[in-house]
């Protein structure tokens, strides 16, 4: 997809102090597990107390990040609400599977039923917000907050929309964690942020977060950055993933050193890091890189933070094109490709 | 003028068949698919009746040619049976002859299997082949695995948006192709029955004791089913190249949300009248080009009231042709969209309309009656699908006949 999609407006929660606040990336130290937790905000500037008590954890943060972007933009009415997650409410499905069992299938309270369906994020807004346009929810994986971004993208070129609300939510659970250490995900011994990169073992440490995005076919009255194009590649070899970079540059008529940044999804993880290493030695040698997950940990839509990160970024520092390099557990790669206007 | 998108092929399985022609064969014979399951462990199993594939899941992994079991979910295994017969209906014998789209739909993944071992996952006492499952947790894994066996690369995503979740699939499918970033997609979903869904279907009061009676006054919910379909979509320009067979023509479609409550559909049927009429519009088709319509009619007491509104509202006096065809699957959730628009194309090739079953009370809200005869030779050029969901989710597709 080429083009221009501008983000007018952005929110993210995340375990950084992203939400309110002058943003100030920080390497945090973990106690006991290698879990990044989310910074609560407070949620009751955005949902009435009654409400509040009976959503879950990822509705809250789902929410509350979607209705903080739209307050930071000047759109009331988008012309579609499209998301992306992995697990959606991890906590509902767990507590369902528990509900059923020790009450034996009997009397059961649907609240946890209804709020583990993956949609329920984007049925909350769009009853919120009363938008009742275009609605989707990707659930792929690293390919979750994607599609919902390209879809976005294809939603503003058919002319569909000229503004488009879009994002990701995703949270991990004690419950989840442990379900996932059972098959290698995160690292065995503690290990900080600061050491991740260094680290040379597998796994990585866990995160979550949730950052949506206001894309619009013009500026708006402060753009944050513009989304030039998007590149997925499932399952590639080491040579499929530089081809469909190299591609996807000449068709944007950019080569690597017109990059000033590459923001990496670098994880620490021996099983996964040669992709990045091998693409940055080999087209990014002199480019500065920013790997994210050292700040917000590994999820499967981590790379909405990314973008997030990038919109803050972009300005400040005075860049003209950053690209987003990022890959979830080796199976599905993205290169974003963004602009300052 | 963004190109047109054809239906070049169709698979299937669900509780009235294995295959595109064993479905059209109940349903010519109206024969239901309902009845009480045997794979599910619960103790709903005598009481709601449910539509369930009735091959095992070893005998599925059969059908798919899978040998090594482990990994593999149901809803995988009902994916990969559909998805084989939609390539070959196509004319396809290798998927990674082109760059290719392969757009699935899903509520719960691989939760039919998951759920059976789930508890021995969470004790570190326990090991065994059960950790093959743990990735099948999610939506994602079902998607990968079919798309790993038949080679499909170039786009892998699912999509989950409740009942409406294939719907959605097969429009973005379509409009990947208007967008010219690939010539072919294989759309649709896959759904196992599973103890999560029923009970919570159940704990919402919304699943019949009864075989369900779509737009009946006495009906009183809907019967879960279990299966999957997929569609093969390609380019006008593709199908001209290879001289591919064209089935029916995806000439419209739309999804909006009612964004009126988590579970229940708008009195009015906003959502669903809205869906139609911009889908129909897309098609460049009127409401008098419409002679079978094949609704969502899960025989929920909302939907149906909402629904029937939304086809008075649209249509006026002139409501066409109409029926459920859940009372022969059951409500397959993720996969009704994909079964359902299968059903139309159906309807279209056949010149059939498909009777809804169990109905004998007309609505005391509506002034309108399904389709409860199989009638044959009834001209069918453009069928709306309607497909919605939880969270207020709507799509509807129109499926035309291809005259050129």
């Amino acid at each position: 997809m080429k083009g221009k999609y501008y983000i007018q407006s952005a929110a993210a929660i995340s375990p950084q102090e992203s939400f309110s606040g002058p943003f100030v990336p920080q390497l945090l130290t973990l106690a006991d597990k290698n879990l990044l937790r989310i910074k609560e905000p407070d949620y009751s500037g955005f949902i009435p107390p009654n409400n509040l008590r009976r959503m879950s954890r990822v509705l809250k943060m789902g929410l509350v990040a979607a209705l903080q972007c739209l307050r930071n933009s000047e759109v009331s009415m988008p012309g579609a609400i499209i998301t992306g997650t992995g697990k959606g409410s991890l906590q509902d499905t767990e507590r369902f599977l528990k509900n059923i069992t020790e009450y034996a299938e009997t009397a059961l309270n649907p609240t946890p039923f209804i709020q583990s369906t993956y949609n329920s994020v984007n049925g909350l807004i769009a009853v919120q917000q009363k938008c009742t346009q275009y609605n989707s929810t990707f659930v792929h994986r690293g390919f979750s907050f994607e599609h919902a971004l390209l879809d976005s993208m294809m939603q503003i070129a058919e002319g569909n929309a000229d503004v488009v609300l879009t994002g990701a939510f995703e949270e991990i659970s004690d419950e989840h964690f442990y379900i996932k250490s059972r098959i290698g995900y995160w690292k065995k011994a503690l290990t900080q942020p600061a050491e991740l990169l260094t680290s040379r073992t597998p796994g990585t440490i866990a995160g979550e977060g949730s950052a949506f995005f206001m894309l619009g076919s013009k500026p708006g009255n402060h753009p944050l950055a513009c989304i030039e194009g998007i590149k997925m590649v499932y399952k590639p070899t080491q040579e499929k993933l530089h081809a469909a970079l190299e591609t996807f540059l000449a068709q944007h008529e950019i080569t690597p050193s017109d990059i000033d940044l590459l923001i990496t999804g670098q994880n620490g993880d021996v099983n996964h890091d040669h992709y990045y290493h091998n693409l940055i030695v080999q087209y990014f040698p002199a480019t500065t890189s920013l790997p994210f997950k050292t700040l917000c940990g590994e999820y499967d839509t981590a790379s909405a933070f990314a973008l997030w990160l990038a919109t803050q970024v972009i300005k400040e520092q005075g860049l003209k094109k950053i690209l987003i390099y990022n890959n979830f557990y080796g199976d599905q790669h993205t290169f974003l490709l963004l602009s300052n206007s | 003028m963004a190109e047109r998108v054809f239906i070049t092929g169709i698979g299937m399985i669900s509780a009235i068949g294995n295959n595109v022609q064993e479905n059209l064969r109940h349903l010519r014979e109206q024969k239901s698919g309902l009845g009480y399951t045997r794979h599910i462990d619960t103790i709903h199993r005598d009481v709601l009746p449910v539509g369930e594939v009735a091959a095992t899941t070893a005998e599925l992994a059969a059908m798919a040619g899978i040998k090594e079991l482990p990994g593999y979910t149901r809803t995988t295994l009902l994916g990969l049976v559909a998805i084989q017969e939609a390539l070959r209906s196509a004319g396809i014998k290798d998927a990674k002859e082109l760059p290719t789209a392969f757009i699935n739909a899903s509520t719960v993944g691989g939760m039919c299997d998951t759920e059976k071992v789930y508890f021995d996952i969470l004790d570190p006492n326990k090991e065994g082949d059960f950790l093959n499952y743990i990735d099948t947790l999610d939506c994602a894994d079902c998607t990968q695995r079919i798309a790993d066996e038949t080679g499909i690369d170039e786009y892998v995503t699912t999509i989950s948006t409740a009942c409406s979740s294939s719907a959605n699939a097969l429009m973005y499918g379509a409009r990947l192709i208007q967008q010219g970033l690939v010539q072919r997609a294989v759309c649709g979903g896959t759904e196992a029955l599973t103890r999560f869904t029923m009970n919570g279907f159940n704990s919402l009061k919304n699943i019949d004791k009864q075989f369900c009676r779509p737009f009946d006054q006495q009906r009183n919910g809907l019967n879960l089913g279990e299966g999957a379909a997929y569609v093969v979509l390609e380019s006008e320009s593709l199908v001209k190249e290879r001289n591919a067979q064209i089935l029916a023509e995806l000439s419209g479609w739309c999804n909006t949300n009612e964004a009126f409550h988590p579970t229940a559909p708008s009195p009015e049927g906003d959502g669903a009248y809205e869906a139609m009429k911009k889908a129909l519009k897309m098609s460049g088709r009127s409401t008098a080009d419409v002679q079978y319509v094949n609704v969502h009619g899960t025989a929920t007491l909302n939907n149906d009231v909402s629904e029937g509104i939304a086809l008075e509202r649209l249509f006026g006096s002139n409501v066409p042709k109409f029926s459920s065809t859940k009372p022969f699957t059951g409500h397959t959730l993720a996969a009704a969209g994909a079964i359902e628009a299968i059903f139309g194309v159906l309807a279209i090739r056949e010149q059939l309309v498909f009777p809804n079953l169990h109905f004998s009370e007309k609505m005391e809200e509506l002034h309108i009656t399904p389709e409860t005869q199989l009638l044959e030779n009834y001209p069918v050029k453009n069928v709306i699908s309607n497909s919605f969901g939880f969270g207020g989710n709507n799509a509807s597709l129109v499926i035309s006949k291809y005259e050129g």
